[in-house]
């Protein structure tokens, strides 16, 4: 890519022009989480693509009407656009009856199709061209500074920095607000809250967010930068402050890491950020505590790995019963490995080519067939099912019966301790 | 006159035509996605092309349309195939997997179209034309691919219109009457990211959604009956497609896919207006004439 190598004749010192890259595309990140936060919550996500596509006209527009980029006319004009993309889907469903998808689909896309050709009418050197547009210039960026204090520090940075400090005032000044109206509307709206504004204000900051992240990373990529750490900090969290600081920490570090990783990959920095944004989002699929993709599979293996132990310990525990010793043998590799494992735990004690429990393993053993003898019992009692079906659901359930619920199914029976087949009851070891 | 008809070669009334074709198989399929009130169905297949747009050009090094175009539809039903497993798998909710889906893939796309170049690909320049669509660089071979194309869908749907339809309107009863209710439609599913490939050349893979969502909904203003509709709004996305070609070739350099849509909403908002009982003045008309009959009557007073 050639904005790199320009970047290296350019001669400046490198070190900084990265470090302030990095600065900027973290804290238009970070907004964007903290707006796409909300966004995510109230199942807005789409409405955020949809603003993102079409403020691309009104910043063409402010453009050629005078106003640099990262202006106060540019900021004005994609307001503007964000609210006529709003009211214009709006307007077309209850004037037209159009769904709400339909509508936003037709709006956005001829806003931005608007906004591209107006792109290409803006004379040269005014720094905005479809490249721009679609992947931002994130490397180019420090290079337009202003002085600060004495200190040369990029425009946008300053902008960036303006409206992340604006937004989070903004949230933070209306949290309760925020929490009420994104987790029961019409809660608020009857509590006489004023949810329209609430709703308007998020489109507005919307906006703002897209427009301070526009130079960096184009109008299309905003829309990984507003859901992709939003929805990754929702896996992770389900408190509204902890999802938005988060959301926060994640885009900030999926700008750097992308920054750097496009640096030495020589590729556009803004689509590398949506890339890490989307292994950060895949990382928290995987890990999240309580339904990750990782804590699902390891609460299936120790389940199985449950089911097999007490299953093992229980065939032991009735062929001792019955007095044929070879039905204590394991039959498939699965099984000599479970009851491998139970004698190193001191469950199982090796008895030949057969084995025995230990006093352990009988306690387990006795409780779990406890369970599927007071099951098939109490089946026996009230399913009204034949005498051979009531096997498999005790063979099922004999693992998830706790000491309280044995007790329950006991009370429950007549004074003969035994099952439907006539088989003792063991007492609860 | 004859200096116009001079410069439009046979090639470029080839592409018209079959850039054309794709505009009316997009608005049939269209159709079928809006009533079934999944219009951004298409969106993140659309966005998810251009990795495979890439991803096709570094595994086989070539940059015929056949080539890319393939990948294209692959990577297409990869990202719906994403949103599913995102559905099946996690706890976000649809519309925040879409918008993943679109803008992860899309800034994959960007990062492979971007880095090419840089990675020893030199010859990999145009395949960011594929970001807004641009016309110019089809051969008429392209063109009657894309039209080939465009025939199968248009007779897919044909085949399928009748089933189809009775899914959109009530597909609990399509369900218990026995038909695969999932099937066909992960068929429709299938179908609009056929033509969003297809759209992809003209459109590109920002707007190309606009091509199956503009037609039909400018189309159902104008008609209550189903087979209308698709027909109609086939030939709104005709229309728009040829216009939009037509209006990219009179300045070199001007993307064709913005151009289509702007196209296509000039047809929906004259629908959104003028269009007879549904359409916007002829509403305002019948609520006024309701009202002054009513007053004539001398029920509601001012």
């Amino acid at each position: 890519m050639t904005s790199w190598l320009q970047l290296g004749e350019a001669g400046v010192g490198l070190g900084g022009i990265h470090a302030w890259a990095m600065a900027t595309a973290a804290v238009i990140a970070a907004s964007c989480g903290l707006v796409g936060t909300l966004l995510v919550v109230r199942r807005m996500s789409l409405v955020g693509d949809a603003i993102s596509h079409a403020v691309l006209p009104g910043i063409a527009v402010a453009v050629l009407a005078g106003g640099r980029p990262g202006g106060p006319l540019v900021f004005l004009g994609a307001v503007a656009a964000a609210m006529l993309t709003v009211w214009l889907t709006q307007g077309l469903r209850a004037a037209g009856g159009l769904a709400e998808d339909a509508g936003a689909g037709v709006v956005f896309t001829t806003l931005f199709a608007i906004g591209v050709v107006l792109v290409g009418l803006a004379p040269p050197g005014t720094h905005l061209d479809a490249a721009c547009v679609l992947y931002g210039e994130l490397a180019f960026l420090p290079f337009d500074t202003i002085s600060i204090a004495g200190y040369a520090v990029p425009r946008s940075f300053v902008a960036g920095t303006t409206v992340l400090a604006g937004l989070v005032a903004a949230v933070v000044a209306t949290w309760k607000l925020q929490v009420f109206t994104a987790f029961d509307p019409a809660g608020a709206r009857a509590a006489g809250l004023p949810v329209v504004g609430v709703t308007a204000g998020l489109l507005a900051a919307t906006a703002v967010a897209t427009v301070a992240s526009f130079d960096a990373v184009g109008a299309v990529l905003v829309v990984a930068m507003l859901v992709a750490p939003a929805a990754a900090a929702e896996l992770l969290t389900r408190r509204l402050h902890r999802m938005v600081m988060v959301a926060m920490a994640l885009g900030a570090v999926a700008a750097c890491v992308g920054y750097l990783a496009a640096w030495r990959l020589h590729t556009s920095a803004a689509g590398m950020i949506a890339v890490v944004l989307g292994l950060e989002y895949a990382a928290a699929a995987a890990i999240a505590p309580d339904d990750g993709l990782a804590a699902r599979v390891i609460a299936r293996v120790r389940l199985a790995w449950r089911v097999a132990r007490e299953d093992r310990l229980a065939t032991v525990w009735r062929a001792e019963e019955s007095g044929n010793r070879s039905g204590a043998r394991p039959h498939t590799p699965h099984e000599a490995m479970v009851a491998r494992w139970l004698e190193l735990t001191g469950h199982l004690l090796r008895d030949g080519s057969s084995w025995r429990l230990s006093p352990a393993g009988r306690r387990e053993a006795e409780n779990v067939v406890r369970s599927h003898r007071l099951w098939e019992a109490w089946l026996g009692r009230h399913a009204d099912l034949p005498l051979d079906h009531l096997h498999p659901p005790a063979e099922w359930v004999e693992h998830h019966l706790g000491a309280e619920m044995r007790e329950r199914l006991e009370a429950d029976m007549d004074e003969r301790a035994a099952d439907p087949h006539g088989r003792e009851i063991p007492p609860e070891a | 006159m004859t200096a116009a008809a001079g410069l439009v070669s046979y090639n470029t009334v080839v592409v018209a035509l079959g850039v054309a074709a794709v505009g009316f198989a997009a608005g049939v399929v269209g159709s079928l996605c809006v009533l079934r009130k999944r219009a951004l169905a298409g969106d993140a297949a659309a966005h998810a092309t251009l990795v495979g747009v890439a991803c096709a050009f570094l595994a086989t090094g070539r940059r015929d349309l056949v080539t890319l175009l393939v990948g294209a539809f692959v990577a297409a039903c990869v990202g719906l195939g994403m949103l599913v497993l995102l559905r099946r798998f996690t706890r976000t909710r649809d519309d925040a997997a879409t918008a993943l889906v679109i803008g992860v893939s899309f800034g994959l796309g960007i990062t492979l179209v971007s880095g090419l170049p840089a990675w020893g690909y030199a010859n990999s320049a145009g395949l960011e034309q594929f970001l807004l669509g641009h016309t110019a660089a089809l051969t008429a071979r392209d063109a009657w691919l894309l039209a080939a194309v465009a025939t199968v869908a248009v007779a897919v749907v044909a085949a399928i219109l009748k089933e189809a339809t009775l899914v959109a309107f009530d597909s609990a009863f399509a369900a218990a009457t026995g038909w695969p209710v999932s099937g066909i439609d992960y068929a429709v599913v299938g179908l609009v990211a056929l033509m969003v490939v297809a759209g992809l050349p003209a459109v590109g893979a920002v707007l190309v959604t606009a091509l199956v969502v503009i037609p039909p909904v400018a189309a159902r203003f104008w008609t209550d009956r189903v087979g209308t509709m698709v027909v109609l709004s086939g030939l709104i996305g005709l229309v728009a497609a040829v216009a939009g070609v037509a209006a990219s070739a009179t300045r070199p350099g001007l993307a064709t896919g913005p151009l289509v849509v702007i196209a296509a909403a000039v047809v929906f908002a004259v629908s959104f207006f003028c269009a007879p009982h549904r359409g916007w003045i002829a509403r305002r008309a019948e609520a006024s004439q309701g009202m002054a009959s009513q007053w004539s009557d001398g029920e509601v007073g001012p």
